[in-house]
């Protein structure tokens, strides 16, 4: 059956960012260069080509573009300057509004005007929330325990009613996509053991991003420099994010400091911190390829994130030199940018914590199903010459 | 012709560098030619056919009193002339020469020295068995008319008759239709700088309307054409609806002609696949050339198109049609992209090709835009044509143009609500006709044939015959102008001459032995030999004898003699490589 080509398609990616896709002209050059291309995940040639042809049925069910981090040696080789490293990463937005079934993901992608109101709409209805919660039992004068402004034990339950929005979310978006991948867009049996033996993909590329460091291997950076940065990025976020959700209680709580958990804090801001820094200061000098050209929801990201990590140093501050007032006050706002930070993330690119590790595992699966379902083909006796 | 007895020959012996005298053993033959009856000199050299080589033989003639001259070395093809001049700067009949090739026919290609050698000094000896009886000839010369013929009001013909009246001669140019202009006023705009056709075509139709020197025929033809270079009489009659429809014949008296006679388009019904004809949007690039200069592009609904496809390669680049590249429709497929873009920014273009060719100026750049403004190219494979059917009512498209997209791999579906066919060139239908009058020869496509497809782009193996533009083989327009303008060039370097040297190679008919049976009249490919209906014997017009030996050979009654190729030489020579 043949399928449809959607010259429209194009005009409707744009918004995400692929603006130059229609240059190339498929010579291969980005496939070669690639460190990550191999037979059977071969991209970003075959990419770029779904894309200039509309290819829906075919790019919603790919698994390519989460398997490319961005090296950015695609599009600095590209004789015909079609940018397939930016292309690679549009279709990235692309895939988190197609995964997405509330259609938000989509809304904010295409206007940043919606996203930001929505974003500042969600931290105004945090604010007078927690504010009326803190004026109506407690004392602004009081940081923790009896009669505080936000007790730890409230705040605590907060954050496991904001994390549970986020995991229904997550969880039904990362449902999606497994039906998208492994049931619409893979076209041969895959046996149930093949994901219980696959399964150690999901950890391993979590928490070591080791093909982000192959990315080096072609690179002239500094070496090692944008892996281990975005490793500890990521490592300090789920760290603060463990912390916020299961320990609130001893981290809030004072005067004196818990080594065991408190260590753990100021790692993970270090790691938040670095990284913030590092990934404003590349977008705004533009230094490498990858930093060209950014997307709107690019800048809200780090903006957002930097906004999170320096509210949240100086409410530890202002609580540690006693400053209770100013304690609870930077509190309040750096409450109202986590809020709308976490309610975000289904919707936006740090989602792609979740669906890089899940793309890289039912890669795994689907290339060990295929490589069976051809031995079984490969064994079949010919009987008809 | 002279005796034997009276000739001093020279034979010289050529080493090529180390071409021949690595495996001939040219010491041995030298020895033995010397050895021959009436050598007077027998020498080997490195390069015979440099200066010094020459020199040596012009010393040798004065010298040595040299009559005849061999020379033993590469193909006559490739130094006959040379030597030739050689003789003629020393005073001797240029004709008075032979060369026996020892390295294309010898040393190329043996192995074994002995053989090699032995196989040497027979074609030697032959060559000095033939020189002997060779004799003086003289080439003519005949006066040159200063008109011209063109026949073909395009831009080539339109071209080519303007650069010659401009240099004050008179052309008569001939154009089948009531306008001037071809192909080339089919056309809106021009690819890749999209110049408008009409203001290219305008300025050259003033000019040759207010000119004089032009003689202009409408809606006529090319009926007859007798004599030879600078001496032809061409008849011109007016056409009457039908082409057997001749009337008002003109006689003129023209020294050359210029054809440029163009091409037709590929008859777009032939391929099944496209459904031209039947589906009513499916339309040729001709067509849409219309619809452009009338400025709207529209199907046949009355709707403006949202997804315009272009299929290119239509008739051309396959085995079953035409296996050539017509050459200017990948630009014009680009340029209608951006035509139809610029007049609906809404539509979609699909560009179905087989392989993009952009190879002349600004081409690359044309399709680098192209592809900025998001014209979705893709590509199919030679002889897996795209098919094209009728979309069903709930799609949003007129057609679905089904095609295996060789990039991806994917078997696909295209929506379109008009196609264009980019139709190739072929050509004309009465180019056969043309060919047998002015008596030049086509390919097995129709094209007419150049005399040499590099040195000679202009020339035809007639004297005073010259082709230019699309009637040769597909081409654009800054090509077909350069070539008729190089057509002009070689007229005008003929007239400016005002003789012209006919070459001493013909045949000659011995009145007192010509039956008058006439079988040779037929034979001749040249058209060369007419009836003398006075003597009732055929003659042979030397200017237009090529000297090919047809004649000679078919002649029941041996009356006719080849010059430089007379039964004696020929014996002689053939004689002479089983005398070793």
């Amino acid at each position: 059956m043949a399928i449809r080509v959607n010259p429209t398609f194009i005009d409707d990616l744009d918004r995400y960012g692929a603006e130059d896709v229609q240059l190339c002209y498929q010579c291969g050059d980005c496939s070669t260069v690639c460190p990550h291309a191999d037979d059977m995940y071969i991209f970003p040639r075959k990419s770029m080509r779904f894309l200039q042809m509309g290819l829906e049925q075919k790019i919603e069910t790919t698994l390519e573009p989460w398997l490319c981090y961005y090296c950015g040696q695609c599009s600095i080789q590209c004789p015909r300057e079609a940018d397939p490293g930016e292309t690679m990463m549009s279709l990235r937005r692309w895939l988190i509004s197609r995964y997405d079934f509330t259609g938000i993901a989509r809304k904010f992608f295409k206007s940043r005007l919606t996203e930001i109101l929505t974003i500042i709409a969600v931290a105004v209805i945090t604010a007078v929330f927690l504010i009326y919660y803190g004026f109506s039992g407690g004392n602004i004068t009081i940081y923790d325990g009896e009669g505080a402004f936000l007790p730890s034990g409230f705040i605590h339950r907060f954050d496991l009613s904001v994390g549970a929005v986020l995991l229904i979310f997550l969880i039904a978006n990362a449902i999606h996509m497994w039906y998208l991948v492994m049931i619409k867009g893979t076209d041969y049996p895959v046996p149930w053991w093949i994901y219980i033996k696959q399964l150690y993909q999901l950890p391993w590329h979590f928490f070591t991003q080791k093909r982000y460091s192959e990315c080096e291997k072609k690179h002239e950076h500094p070496v090692f420099m944008p892996w281990l940065i975005h490793l500890g990025l990521m490592l300090g976020y789920v760290t603060m994010l463990v912390l916020v959700m299961v320990f609130i209680e001893q981290l809030q709580a004072g005067p004196e400091i818990r080594w065991q958990v408190h260590i753990f804090g100021y790692l993970a801001t270090i790691g938040l911190l670095a990284g913030t820094f590092y990934f404003i200061r590349n977008r705004i000098r533009k230094n490498y390829v990858q930093y060209k050209k950014s997307h709107g929801t690019d800048w809200v990201f780090v903006i957002l994130l930097f906004y999170i990590v320096v509210t949240g140093i100086l409410q530890h501050l202002f609580h540690r030199i006693g400053l209770n007032v100013a304690a609870n006050i930077t509190y309040v706002l750096h409450l109202m940018g986590v809020v709308p930070w976490l309610l975000r993330m289904p919707f936006c690119k740090w989602s792609h914590l979740i669906y890089r590790p899940l793309a890289m595992y039912f890669a795994e699966i689907r290339r060990e199903a295929a490589a069976r379902q051809e031995s079984i083909i490969q064994s079949v006796p010919v009987l008809i010459k | 012709m002279e005796s034997n007895t009276n000739c001093r020959i020279g034979v010289y012996i050529c080493m090529c560098g180390t071409n021949i005298a690595k495996l001939i053993d040219v010491e041995a033959v030298a020895k033995h030619v010397s050895a021959i009856p009436n050598v007077v000199l027998a020498k080997t050299y490195k390069y015979m056919c440099s200066n010094p080589g020459q020199e040596m033989i012009v010393q040798d003639i004065k010298e040595n009193h040299l009559n005849r001259v061999v020379v033993a070395a590469c193909s006559p093809n490739m130094h006959e002339r040379t030597f030739r001049s050689a003789l003629r700067s020393a005073g001797l009949n240029q004709y008075l020469f032979e060369m026996a090739n020892i390295r294309e026919q010898c040393s190329w290609v043996h192995k074994d020295p002995e053989e090699a050698t032995l196989k040497a000094k027979e074609l030697i000896n032959a060559a000095v068995n033939r020189v002997v009886y060779h004799e003086e000839l003289e080439s003519m010369s005949v006066d040159m008319c200063p008109n011209v013929l063109v026949l073909g009001g395009g831009i080539a013909g339109m071209t080519a008759a303007l650069e010659l009246a401009d240099a004050g001669n008179l052309v008569y140019l001939v154009e089948k239709d009531k306008i001037l202009g071809g192909n080339l006023a089919r056309v809106d705009l021009t690819a890749p700088y999209l110049y408008s056709a009409r203001d290219l075509l305008t300025e050259r139709i003033t000019r040759i309307m207010t000119n004089k020197q032009v003689r202009v025929f409408f809606e006529s033809r090319l009926t007859g054409l007798t004599g030879f270079i600078g001496n032809f009489k061409a008849t011109i009659g007016k056409l009457n609806g039908k082409p057997d429809n001749v009337t008002d014949q003109v006689e003129v008296e023209i020294g050359n002609i210029i054809v440029c006679t163009g091409f037709k388009e590929f008859d777009a019904a032939r391929i099944v696949h496209y459904g031209y004809g039947k589906l009513p949007n499916v339309i040729t690039s001709f067509e849409l050339e219309k619809m452009i200069r009338a400025g709207r592009i529209i199907t046949k609904e009355g709707k403006t198109p949202k997804y315009v496809a272009i299929i290119h390669c239509v008739g051309s680049r396959s085995q079953e049609f035409h296996p050539y590249c017509s050459r200017v429709c990948c630009m014009t497929a680009l340029k209608y992209a951006h035509e139809i873009k610029s007049a609906n920014p809404e539509s979609y273009i699909s560009d179905i090709y087989i392989d993009m060719h952009a190879f002349g100026k600004g081409h690359e750049d044309f399709y680098r835009r192209s592809s900025e403004a998001k014209t979705l190219f893709l590509m199919y494979e030679k002889d897996d044509r795209p098919v094209i059917h009728k979309a069903s009512p709930k799609d949003d498209c007129e057609m679905l143009i089904e095609v295996n997209e060789k990039l991806s791999g994917e078997q696909i579906e295209i929506p379109a609500d008009l196609v264009v066919l980019m139709v190739g060139m072929e050509a004309r239908e009465d180019s056969h006709e043309i060919a047998r009058l002015v008596n030049i020869s086509q390919d097995k496509e129709g094209w007419f044939i150049e005399s040499h497809p590099k040195l000679e782009p202009v020339a035809t193996t007639t004297d005073g015959i010259f082709i230019a533009g699309t009637c040769v083989a597909p081409k654009d327009i800054p090509d077909t102008v350069a070539q008729a303008r190089a057509a002009a060039a070689r007229v005008l370097a003929r007239i400016s001459k005002g003789k012209i040297e006919v070459d001493a190679l013909f045949s000659e008919v011995i009145e007192d032995k010509c039956s008058g049976c006439r079988l040779c009249n037929q034979l001749c490919p040249y058209s060369a030999i007419e009836f003398d209906e006075v003597k009732k014997i055929s003659h042979i017009i030397s200017a237009l004898c090529k000297g090919c030996g047809v004649c000679v050979a078919a002649c029941p009654s041996a009356a006719i003699r080849g010059r430089h190729f007379t039964d004696q030489q020929v014996l002689a020579q053939v004689e002479g490589l089983f005398e070793t």
